[in-house]
């Protein structure tokens, strides 16, 4: 993304359009994900009804559906997969980071 | 690059300092020329029979929010430490952004006080490499044998035939889960003797987490070991032939890199 600062003329911001959308789509996948696993708690915990079960599979079906569509369409499928590859890999260094708290070997010593 | 606030040199405020990039076993007194980081003069400052590497620089530490900037520092660490490791055989390698306080003659007396450790991690290493190792298993290939094997992965698979749509997506969610964990168990029976096969050819091994993210080329596939190995090298050919049998074996792949400087065998920190 590069943002180009004109005195004269509003801020105007370039975008390579392609990342942009693969990256909303990319979160909307993780949210869908999160969705999921939320369904299947409560499904496995014995808290929805079979009425309820059906319902939320045909909403996460259709959610999943709409979501392919728009990848195919754009062709932003390879997109999608490099940034949830790197939110990921973010998330996971971030957990490592707090988890073992300044193990790395950064600092000044003596 | 986190918790700024904690360091000495921060309310010391500056003077002159020295970057480490690693120890070596040898004394020679040499520079390296213009390869440190921002194409710094990297050099040697012996004591005894080893030394560090470093190059000259402010008593900070390296930091920025440019990304690339940083990612640039990292590879000029690490380019230092596989120049050094070329010359002198395997090194102790400092994690980045290490900055002693003082000059050469710091250096020197950190050297005199640590040299015992640092000696016998030396020779610990010695004609030693770290290699990792990652095996895989596929789930494609193993699917259909847990599936056999399994009574609730069957029972379900009946079940959701005989369900409407949205319940059925709910079941087969729940069905991928139990294929998965049903893998790793199996899995896990051939783990084992893998990891016996490949520590008869390592000095020492770490167990890693098993990663969930996997090489795009070997997508659809789960992580059942992740090791750090510390490898001798007249063992290195030898562990290489039992991966490549390993690798033969139907259903599982194994990755094998390396040489990497020992980072994981050997712990040299700013304090």
């Amino acid at each position: 993304m590069v943002v180009n600062i004109d005195e004269k003329r509003p801020i105007r911001i370039k975008v390579d359009e392609k990342r942009l959308l693969g990256s909303i789509v990319a979160l909307a996948e993780v949210i869908r994900d999160l969705l999921e696993r939320q369904a299947l708690r409560r499904m496995r915990a014995n808290r929805l009804t079979d009425e309820e079960i059906e319902r939320l599979g045909n909403a996460l079906i259709e959610l999943k559906e709409s979501l392919d569509h728009i990848k195919k369409e754009n062709n932003i499928e390879k997109v999608v997969e490099s940034v949830k590859g790197e939110l990921n890999r973010t998330t996971d260094e971030s957990i490592d980071k707090i988890a073992n708290q300044m193990g790395s070997g950064e600092g000044v010593a003596m | 690059m986190s918790e700024a606030s904690s360091r000495p040199t921060e309310a010391a405020g500056g003077g002159e300092g020295r970057y480490l990039y690693c120890i070596i076993n040898d004394n020679s007194e040499l520079t390296f020329g213009e390869i440190g980081i921002e194409d710094s003069r990297v050099y040697t400052i012996p004591y005894e029979n080893i030394a560090a590497v470093v190059h000259a620089c402010p008593a900070k530490i390296y930091e920025s929010n440019d990304g690339e900037r940083v990612r640039e520092w990292i590879f000029s660490h690490q380019y230092v430490i596989d120049a050094a490791t070329k010359k002198f055989g395997t090194v102790l390698p400092f994690s980045f952004d290490v900055v002693v306080k003082g000059d050469d003659k710091a250096v020197k007396g950190w050297l005199s006080k640590e040299y015992s450790k640092l000696k016998r991690e030396l020779e610990k290493i010695k004609d030693k490499s770290e290699f990792t190792v990652q095996i895989f298993c596929d789930k494609p290939f193993f699917a259909p044998i847990v599936e056999e094997k399994n009574e609730e992965v069957k029972r379900l698979k009946k079940e959701i035939e005989t369900k409407p749509e949205g319940m059925a997506y709910m079941l087969k969610l729940t069905l991928d889960d139990k294929i998965k964990d049903a893998i790793m168990a199996e899995a896990s029976n051939h783990s084992q003797d893998f990891y016996n096969r490949i520590r008869e050819y390592t000095e020492d091994v770490k167990v890693d987490k098993l990663s969930k993210r996997v090489p795009e080329k070997w997508a659809g596939k789960l992580m059942i070991l992740n090791l750090s190995c510390l490898v001798h090298n007249k063992n290195v050919k030898k562990l290489g032939e039992v991966l490549g049998k390993i690798n033969e074996i139907d259903g599982f792949v194994v990755r094998f890199t390396g040489p990497w400087p020992p980072f994981s065998f050997v712990e040299l920190k700013g304090d």
